[in-house]
């Protein structure tokens, strides 16, 4: 049972009755005043039995299935009064706060039978899932001075994906990543390289890519210059990218307000829409002890909503990486060579112990890149050492950026590449230096 | 067992209010409860049950052991109904407010048999003892019976008190003279109605009570009729005349609208208070800065006066970056760099080597004069080797 500030009005309006009575006769005020509450109490009582019951009302939801993080999408409720009576009052949706309601209460006025559409904004704050478990509903009676509340069930979930912010990076990348194809003679031939066609000469070619039997072999015509052909070469194609996302202890830690993790999900991202445009085949693993997601055998648009839709409720784990997992895992997703990206944070000697112990085995079959986000505080704070405690904290600093290079280097000495970059430079840098070694034929 | 000790930790946290409120309350009643006992230690004067040094409970319960039966009345109506008819019975009256009336007075003394005034004032001996005055402050601090009641030639001497009773009249038997008609004691019997007067009441008391023969006067005097009503008037007996009081001025509705107020704020807060159904649960993710470990470091630094190690930081940062500044490769060693950057910058390699290698900060002013000091070498090395370099060339092809 519910009441409204009609009610209060009510009880206050006793007033009147009270003073005229009570200046009438004195002795008449206490009892007035008595008879008032309970008329009061009564027509509570009264109106809330008359308020029709709010489980009369059947609910259903029409819910986008997902929207991406900073976007805003329309939620329905459909409404339906499967009684006979006029149902008017309040509703209340009870949505998670992250779920970003842009209304949390709405007035519903529903006569018996009849159905009615409520809209809701929904602008998530985070990733994952945002779920929704009940509605309650407060019926009013006749007079709006009471009525009844009551809650219903009506589960709904949307997810919220990762935003896909670096994806401003990919028009330029792929555009590099055109300039390596066939269609110009510039690129210097690699290993990685594939023939893949002759024509004619023209300005700007690289002259070391004159194919002089293929000249040869076009004769010389007798009204013309002699024609020179170009062997052009395309990168390699078909490679294996594997993207192994640490989801352990040190991804929960926040760089420049944004977790670790969301960081390697941005890169993994932009690094598998390039990597599946240049025809490389992407395969994803979110891993701490055990795989919280996996994208194996996509390809395409569908790469990028499988990988998303992976990422989206993974949030990290307080545990320590278990790495000696990862090779057999790597080598689950890739049987033969591949590029194997393991995306984490590089830090204290000590804690990075295990990656370092386990990444031999994948440097004797994988090429591989470790990507690790830095703090650019601690380089901020380096050059900030104006009074005592600023000396302190760049010495501090200065130990920490120490640890990250002695750890680099340990891992370029078991032959992997690292790759390091602010959370906003890091997803082009690890795109970047795909470009790199593609160009150079190492994949 | 994890589960037991959340849900125990949960029933702390929600009923925490509530248990440090009960506890706030009762401090606050016993603090009360201690102030008023200090308060209340000299005891309400002259009152049968009062313990306190100004009571009279000894007296009384003396007197009850003896088998006086005393009854403790508060007002003129139960003092009347306590005395009934009157025989047998001895009515202790001892007005110290002036609370009573004349009427009033008249009316108590002639209720019992026998009638007690302690410390008469002006109006009670105007109404009580006709020739009777106020004579001051007694000249003795005792004063002998030199009289022939009974009580007062047991009692032989009595505490003086502050105050003595005159009388010229002879209807007064005066006992306890202090000279010049001044008496601690007068009584007068009239038709077998006996009228005492106490002039001090010091001598009910429970702390001087037991001084000379305070105690056998009282004892004899109240203890003479096998009935003893205690008589303290209180402001019930005050005659309700004169003056309106606030209460009679204000209309009868004023309190039933004030309880009204109170029905409406309860019936707002039943309104406010209503929760639209229950709350929302939802997990937040932990919030950990990566700088964290950072600043840490940086305390114990701090709090540990680690200047040395600090120092080592800070040029084990800057040898690296002079070095790659430098061009020299990452195997080069300190001396090396030490040497070549003296070179550059044109300044002596000994002051160079001091500053990346030798000096030890024993103080916090030199650990942040040797941090500048790092700063400006570094500086100086960027500068020397970028004007050093030779200009980029604009045109690829001459």
């Amino acid at each position: 049972m519910v009441v409204t500030g009609r009610f209060v009005t009510f009880v206050a309006v006793g007033v009147v009755p009270v003073v005229v009575f009570g200046a009438l006769a004195p002795s008449a005020a206490g009892p007035v005043l008595v008879a008032w509450l309970l008329l009061c109490i009564a027509v509570v009582v009264v109106d809330a039995l008359l308020a029709p019951r709010p489980s009369t009302l059947k609910l259903s939801r029409v819910l986008p299935a997902r929207v991406r993080l900073g976007e805003s999408v329309t939620a329905e409720l459909v409404v339906t009064n499967t009684g006979r009576r006029r149902l008017r009052g309040v509703l209340r949706d009870a949505w998670q706060p992250s779920a970003g309601a842009s209304l949390s209460r709405q007035g519903i006025d529903l006569p018996g039978g009849e159905r009615r559409m409520l809209t809701l904004r929904l602008t998530p704050l985070r990733r994952g899932e945002r779920r929704v478990e009940f509605v309650v509903v407060r019926s009013l009676g006749p007079l709006g001075i009471a009525g009844r509340q009551a809650r219903i069930d009506a589960p709904g979930r949307i997810r919220v994906l990762p935003p896909f912010t670096s994806r401003k990076h990919l028009p330029s990348r792929l555009a590099r990543l055109r300039e390596l194809d066939g269609r110009t003679a510039v690129m210097v031939r690699g290993q990685g390289t594939e023939f893949d066609s002759l024509r004619e000469y023209v300005r700007g070619d690289d002259v070391r890519s004159i194919d002089w039997r293929a000249t040869a072999r076009q004769g010389s015509p007798v009204d013309a210059p002699q024609r020179l052909m170009v062997r052009t070469w395309r990168p390699e194609r078909d490679r294996r990218v594997v993207i192994v996302v640490d989801s352990a202890r040190t991804s929960a830690a926040r760089v420049d307000d944004e977790p670790r993790i969301d960081t390697a999900f941005e890169a993994s991202l932009l690094l598998a829409a390039l990597a599946s445009h240049a025809g490389d085949r992407v395969d994803l693993l979110v891993w701490d002890r055990r795989v919280r997601g996996r994208v194996q055998g996509a390809a395409g648009a569908e790469l990028l909503s499988r990988m998303v839709d992976a990422m989206a409720p993974i949030e990290p784990e307080l545990i320590e990486a278990d790495w000696a997992g990862v090779p057999a895992l790597v080598r689950q997703a890739a049987s033969g060579h591949a590029l194997v990206v393991l995306i984490t944070s590089i830090e204290a000697p000590g804690a990075a112990s295990g990656m370092l112990a386990m990444l031999p085995q994948l440097t004797r079959r994988h090429r591989v890149l470790v990507a690790s986000v830095t703090d650019p505080t601690a380089l901020r704070s380096v050059g900030d050492r104006h009074d005592l405690e600023g000396v302190y904290r760049a010495a501090s600093a200065e130990r920490a950026l120490l640890d990250v290079a002695r750890v680099s280097a340990a891992i370029r000495r078991l032959g992997a590449d690292v790759v390091t970059g602010s959370p906003a430079d890091l997803p082009p840098a690890l795109a970047d230096r795909y470009i790199a070694l593609k160009a150079a034929g190492q994949l | 067992m994890s589960t037991e000790v959340g849900a125990r930790r949960s029933l702390w946290t929600r009923g925490r209010f509530w248990v440090i409120a009960g506890v706030a309350v009762a401090i606050v009643v016993i603090i009360l409860m201690l102030v008023r006992g200090i308060a209340d230690v000299a005891g309400r004067p002259f009152a049968a049950d009062d313990a306190g040094p100004a009571g009279s409970r000894a007296l009384a319960q003396v007197l009850q052991g003896r088998g006086v039966d005393v009854r403790i009345v508060d007002t003129l109506a139960e003092a009347t109904s306590a005395v009934g008819d009157g025989q047998g019975a001895t009515l202790l009256l001892i007005d110290a407010d002036g609370l009573l009336d004349a009427s009033q007075l008249r009316r108590a003394g002639a209720l019992a048999e026998s009638t007690v005034v302690v410390a008469p004032g002006f109006e009670a001996l105007d109404a009580l003892a006709t020739g009777v005055r106020s004579g001051g402050a007694p000249k003795r601090d005792s004063l002998d019976a030199r009289c022939s009641l009974r009580p007062a030639t047991q009692a032989g001497s009595i505490t003086a008190g502050t105050r003595t009773l005159s009388s010229t009249d002879d209807a007064w038997t005066g006992c306890f003279p202090d000279g010049g008609n001044r008496y601690g004691v007068l009584q007068a019997t009239d038709g077998g109605h006996t009228t005492t007067l106490i002039a001090d009441g010091a001598l009910l008391r429970n702390d001087t009570i037991t001084s000379r023969g305070d105690a056998a006067l009282a004892l004899g005097v109240l203890g003479t009729q096998p009935r003893l009503v205690w008589y303290l008037p209180t402001l019930a007996d005050v005659a309700v005349a004169g003056k309106p009081t606030v209460a009679e001025l204000t209309p009868g509705w004023v309190t039933p609208v004030l309880l009204l107020a109170a029905a409406v704020f309860l019936a707002a807060a039943v309104w406010r208070g209503r929760r639209f159904g229950p709350l929302v649960v939802e997990n937040l993710p932990v919030v950990v800065r990566a700088g964290e470990t950072t600043e840490g470091r940086a305390r114990l630094y701090a709090r540990n006066s680690a200047r040395l190690r600090a120092a080592d930081a800070l040029r084990i940062g800057a040898i690296g970056r002079i070095a790659s500044q430098l061009g020299l490769p990452r195997a080069a060693d300190v001396d090396q760099i030490c040497l070549s950057a003296a070179s550059v910058t044109r300044t002596a390699p000994d002051a160079i080597r001091g500053v990346l290698l030798t000096d030890e900060p024993t103080t916090d002013a030199a650990l942040v004069a040797l941090s500048d000091r790092l700063a400006a070498l570094e500086r100086a090395v960027r500068e020397a080797t970028s004007t050093s370099a030779p200009p980029p060339s604009r045109r690829m092809d001459p």
